[in-house]
């Protein structure tokens, strides 16, 4: 008897659910994207008992080039952060932030490398200009950058 | 002649989705942060608190990190031993205060590990019976109000004494 040969098919890559694959990926982009007032990327230091920030707190970034000259930088948690003179600019900045809402939280992002004299002057100057909720952000211990 | 009307089912073209869904995970890709979002929490005192705010040295713990190292109540002690230091201290007054001094030349990474440390009986998974309520920070410009006062850095001489 003869065998009948079955016609050959052609080769396809199945995408009838590249569509919903797709759309998965664009919602979890969305979900978990973060468009932050800062990206500059800091070696922060670790802990463990970290607290989330509050929506549009303001941020003060410290961070140490490579040349190991210091860089300040402020956002008032709409804008994105820009580059200060230093700790009395901080102050001005933090000021006028403070009079309109005193409880308004203030970020700290800076290098764990840096020396505490330079934290201990931002401090200072934001309890100055009035400010009393503080965050010193930190990344978790098994993360690495922020 | 009658002409035949072809009848075709009206569709929303879908040719292009794919190509705008690509569009949109390769913007989403590029624009995402993974960044830091969470912290410490710190509360700095207001001016009007300041004047309330006076402790005397007996009622309090003075944790001083200079350098790599560690004094609790003048004794070098390790991040790790604070906690079971402080416990029988903080059952007997629930409201001590722990003054945390970091000398100027320490590193940041170094205050952190610390206030992490006394942080750590604040969570919900507290491993301890007690709970570390009272934590103050003085800044330098405090310390040096107090030096214009009482001629004498408190946290300096503290152990000498």
């Amino acid at each position: 008897m003869k065998i009948i040969r079955q016609r050959k098919s052609e080769a396809i890559i199945p995408t009838a659910s590249m569509a919903d694959i797709a759309f998965l990926l664009i919602i979890f982009f969305m979900v978990t994207t973060v468009h932050d007032v800062d990206r500059t990327s800091i070696n922060l230091p670790s802990a463990v008992t970290r607290q989330k920030n509050e929506q549009g707190s303001a941020m003060v970034v410290l961070w140490k080039q490579s040349d190991g000259e210091l860089i300040y930088k402020f956002s008032d948690g709409k804008e994105q952060s820009s580059v200060v003179r230093g700790p009395g600019d901080i102050y001005l900045e933090a000021s006028r932030l403070t009079f309109n809402n005193k409880d308004k939280q203030f970020v700290i992002k800076a290098d764990h490398d840096i020396r505490y004299e330079k934290i201990d002057e931002i401090m200072d100057n934001l309890r100055k200009a009035g400010a009393t909720n503080l965050l010193l952000l930190a990344h978790g211990k098994s993360e690495e950058k922020g | 002649m009658k002409l035949d009307r072809k009848s075709e089912a009206p569709e929303i073209p879908t040719a292009s989705m794919a190509d705008i869904a690509f569009l949109l995970i390769i913007f989403f890709m590029v624009t995402a942060v993974f960044s830091a979002t969470k912290g410490l929490e710190l509360k700095l005192p207001s001016d009007d608190e300041q004047e309330q705010r006076e402790v005397e040295e007996e009622e309090a713990v003075f944790i001083h990190v200079y350098g790599d190292h560690l004094l609790v109540d003048c004794k070098p002690m390790e991040v790790a031993d604070i906690l079971p230091y402080l416990q029988p201290k903080l059952i007997r007054d629930a409201q001590k205060h722990v003054i945390l001094y970091t000398d100027s030349e320490a590193k940041y990474g170094r205050m952190i590990e610390v206030y992490d440390e006394l942080a750590k009986t604040k969570v919900a998974e507290n491993p301890y019976p007690f709970t570390v309520k009272n934590i103050s920070i003085p800044t330098q410009s405090e310390v040096q109000n107090f030096i214009e006062i009482f001629g004498s850095n408190p946290f300096e001489t503290h152990c000498q004494e």
